[in-house]
């Protein structure tokens, strides 16, 4: 346990962080209306949002129990988007279930 | 707006708080004080990072070692700001922390829904990102303060990140209704975990990216149409 050593590790890390945040905003500032920008600013969130999904679902284990839950939760989520869609009431019930299930 | 930002980040509470506190107790088990850990959400705020810290800090790690690894496990983020160039203005101090504070989640919800009428952007956008950091830190200080002493089994919470995604996913499909970019991003994912399981997120991206830009350049179709 070095206390300097944590203070320094915190502070590298930050900064990293941050250095992976930062970028577009200082390359891009000013040219935001260019149209291949604009381009990838529409199209960067559905592919960004599809390619979340499939990484959370990645390690689970289609084959098992665990897999049968997670897809049951995803059924019931989707479900209650497209019929009321209420972000948080969709995320509230398939996380419940979820929970219901695992904890079981 | 207080209650109708609470409301909006409501689902990043569910998945922060639990994932936190996880945190938070293995933080713990490295014999720092717990405020460490505090201080870990509050500066870094990057949650696979924080978790990959505890293993550098137990390993020694060298610095230069840490930066690296640090950057590259959350280089997808590189590409965060693209979509959000046009929605944040030039707000100075503020913008700067929306900037720091860009995590998937707040990107994803960000980039997803517009900002009810009648409520000031930069203030909207700026509590979002404030009350998001604010469920890490505290997720991290309890995990780090009770450790064992945790009655609740938060066991399956987790699954509120994958439910928020994937309504954020619906919302996207509302949006767009035109399949390309999930049909690209699918590839990308599907050559990624085949090629690059390890860094999957950032190789899907930048490829799905890639693909989308090429198919623009070279598809008079696509030119048209998206």
């Amino acid at each position: 346990m070095n206390i300097e050593y944590l203070v320094i590790v915190i502070v590298i890390m930050s900064l990293a962080t941050f250095a992976t945040r930062l970028p577009p905003f200082v390359l891009f500032s000013g040219r935001e209306k260019h149209p291949l920008l604009q381009f990838v600013a529409k199209y960067t969130p559905p592919m960004v949002m599809t390619i979340l999904v499939i990484y959370m679902l990645k390690g689970v284990d289609f084959l098992a129990m665990e897999g049968l839950y997670a897809f049951a939760a995803l059924a019931i989520t989707i479900a209650f988007h497209l019929w009321k869609r209420n972000a948080l009431l969709s995320i509230c019930v398939g996380t419940s279930f979820y929970m219901m299930a695992v904890q079981w | 707006m207080i209650r109708t930002v609470l409301k909006t980040t409501l689902p990043i509470c569910f998945g922060y708080l639990p994932l936190g506190v996880a945190f938070g107790m293995l933080f713990q088990e490295l014999g720092y004080p717990w405020y460490f850990a505090t201080l870990m959400g509050v500066f870094i705020y990057a949650g696979a990072a924080q978790f990959m810290a505890i293993g550098l800090l137990t390993a020694s790690a060298g610095f230069v070692e840490i930066a690296i690894a640090t950057f590259f496990l959350n280089s997808r983020h590189l590409f965060y700001g693209l979509a959000l160039l046009n929605s944040f203005g030039n707000w100075g101090f503020r913008k700067l922390y929306l900037i720091f504070g860009l995590t998937d989640e707040v990107y994803a919800l960000m980039s997803t829904i517009e900002v009810p009428e009648g409520y000031d952007k930069s203030k909207f956008y700026f509590l979002m990102t404030l009350f998001s950091q604010s469920y890490w830190v505290l997720g991290c200080t309890i995990g780090a303060w009770t450790a064992t002493q945790l009655t609740f089994n938060t066991q399956g919470m987790e699954f509120a990140a994958t439910a928020l995604f994937t309504v954020l996913l619906i919302e996207q499909w509302i949006k767009v209704r035109k399949p390309l970019p999930f049909v690209i991003a699918l590839i990308a994912s599907a050559i990624a975990l085949l090629l690059f399981a390890q860094h999957m997120l950032l190789f899907a991206i930048s490829l799905s990216l890639i693909m989308m830009m090429v198919l623009r350049s070279t598809n008079q179709k696509v030119r048209d149409e998206y």
